[in-house]
């Protein structure tokens, strides 16, 4: 299957996630994996499945990287029905009331356009202690194998 | 050929730049050099002990030495050590990222007194950085100056009841120092109106959170402009927050006059429309800013920089972060900037086989590699209480110590 893993970063905690899922499925899958800051909406026709890790900045708001993706799909009159996605949000429930609302963003502006969300957002707190590898890896597993 | 790029300093801008160089050329030898005999600077001496979300960062900077191929060399001090001559003649490029570790002055009547205090002092104390002083007697009444985030972290801890930095890895020693502590009030004062204060709102709210404080801001006033709108709110938001005894109080648009007191801190006279006053203080804490530690001439590096160059102070030398820019901009404005840095570089770069490179390091003692990293974040991990993440080992020798402990066959 062809997967298209993309990300929306501040830090590049999302980037180095994004990484970590494109190796963990690259045995498998012809897998790629990009910025959000380099990518159309035109570009995702469905032909890739789509897995996205997108952070959340400030109060609440999507990171830079994934900022110029995000206007551009709401400016334009863009048709994704045939693109499926998994998301995946990172985030720090220290700031409660805004925990991983980019990702959730990203994702409600997706569906808007007619994408379809596979699965649950899956989200990880970086205030946890866990690594989110080990709460993505597991996720995305499961999600592969449904699509696939 | 392989070229080779040494890093002086092994916080955010420093550890950016080498994940950026490292990204584009792989091939590249990059050797990360610190003063101290741990890496990551400020995130793991700087942010905010209860601010672990933050620190995740050190997980990607982590991943330059493990899997990227950077060399760490801890407790090398450039410019005492080896001097930067050298290093540069040993490389093909240096780039400083040594940050600005150093308070910024009050500059005005009475700031030397014994009672004023810098918050980065102050925060390195609070961090058991192995070159900070003694945790000083802060008394009832300290005020903060300054309107940053840093002011804002400084205010946090100090208000946050023992179960409140559960998860934090303050060690035990500020631990007992904060509980120790009966503050009655916590004031903060602005210079600017509080439309432009310099913290994020996200900061603001966050005190909210507190359940031993009661908050009271002065000073709100309506603006037209949006950036000045999102904090306004924040700040009215949290005004009138009473869930305990110790009183937060936000002040704003002072002049400030001169330190009050004898022979230590007794108030701070300000001035305002209203005329001036003299605000009681049991001692006063300055968030206004850094500067150059000192380490190198940053003024004269500075200075002798092409105009517009971004980040190009000479032939082969480089600055990033707040060494380059000023103490402005936050951990992913350095990583941005990184990545531009390492374009420029790498356009520039001309590898000589005849420098020497590391080798330069072999004839000193007690260096940390990131082996000797590992077995004290391994040995921190490991001693942390219940309610830490982390106990970090106090003092330099402890550190060394560790470092240079024999793996043993068990």
């Amino acid at each position: 299957m062809k997967i298209d893993v993309l990300f929306g970063t501040e830090t590049g905690n999302a980037e180095m996630l994004a990484e970590d899922i494109q190796s963990a499925l690259e045995s498998e899958h012809d897998v790629t994996c990009r910025d959000l800051a380099d990518v159309d909406p035109a570009e995702l026709d469905g032909e890739s499945f789509a897995v996205i890790v997108c952070s959340t900045y400030g109060e609440g708001e999507l990171p830079s990287s994934a900022r110029p993706f995000a206007e551009k799909l709401d400016a334009g009159s863009y048709d994704l029905s045939a693109l499926r996605f998994a998301m995946f949000g990172l985030g720090d429930a220290e700031y409660s009331k805004t925990f991983t609302h980019g990702s959730k963003t990203l994702a409600e502006k997706l569906q808007a356009k007619g994408a379809v969300q596979v699965g649950e957002r899956v989200t990880h707190d970086a205030s946890s202690g866990d690594a989110p590898e080990d709460v993505a890896l597991p996720w995305i597993t499961d999600i592969v194998a449904q699509v696939a | 050929m392989k070229a080779k790029v040494a890093i002086v300093g092994s916080g955010p801008s420093g550890c950016y730049a080498a994940q950026a160089l490292l990204k584009a050329a792989p091939d590249l030898q990059v050797d990360i050099i610190d003063a101290l005999p741990v890496p990551f600077g400020l995130v793991r001496y700087g942010v905010a002990s209860d601010h672990q979300g933050t620190k995740a960062v050190s997980r990607q900077f982590s991943r330059i030495f493990e899997r990227q191929g950077a060399g760490f060399f801890g407790n090398v001090r450039i410019g005492q050590d080896i001097s930067l001559a050298t290093l540069r003649s040993a490389y093909d490029a240096v780039i400083l990222a040594a940050g600005l570790s150093a308070d910024r002055k009050l500059g005005i009547p009475g700031d030397t007194l014994p009672g004023v205090y810098g918050s980065a002092a102050l925060t390195r104390a609070l961090h058991e950085h192995p070159e900070a002083d003694a945790l000083p007697d802060l008394g009832s009444a300290p005020v903060i100056v300054g309107n940053g985030n840093v002011a804002i972290d400084l205010l946090r801890v100090l208000a946050k009841t023992a179960d409140e930095l559960h998860g934090s890895d303050l060690g035990p020693g500020p631990t007992a120092w904060l509980a120790a502590n009966r503050f009655e009030t916590l004031t903060v004062i602005g210079r600017s109106p509080a439309g432009k204060a310099k913290f994020d709102p996200v900061m603001v709210r966050e005190l909210a959170k507190l359940t031993n404080v009661t908050i009271d801001v002065a000073g709100v006033h309506s603006s037209e402009d949006e950036e000045e709108r999102k904090r306004l709110e924040a700040l009215s938001e949290i005004h009138g927050h009473a869930k305990g005894s110790t009183r937060i109080i936000f002040r704003f648009g002072l002049q400030l006059r001169s330190v009050e007191g004898t022979d230590r801190v007794s108030g701070l006279k300000v001035a305002s429309a209203e005329g001036e006053e003299i605000i009681p203080a049991s001692s006063i804490l300055t968030a206004i800013g850094f500067q150059s530690s000192g380490d190198f001439d940053r003024e004269a590096l500075l200075s002798a920089a092409e105009p517009d160059a971004s980040g190009k102070l000479a032939e082969n030398l480089f600055a990033a972060g707040w060494f380059w820019r000023g103490p402005r901009g936050t951990i992913p404005d350095s990583r941005t900037e990184a990545q531009a840095l390492a374009t420029r570089l790498l356009e520039e770069i001309s590898p000589n086989p005849d420098r020497e490179g590391s080798h330069i390091f072999a004839g000193l003692r007690d260096v940390v590699d990131y082996t000797g990293w590992q077995k004290i974040d391994s040995a921190e991990l490991a001693a942390a209480a219940p309610n830490r993440c982390r106990q970090k080992l106090a003092g330099k020798n402890e550190l060394l110590r560790v470092a240079g402990e024999q793996e043993t066959n068990s």
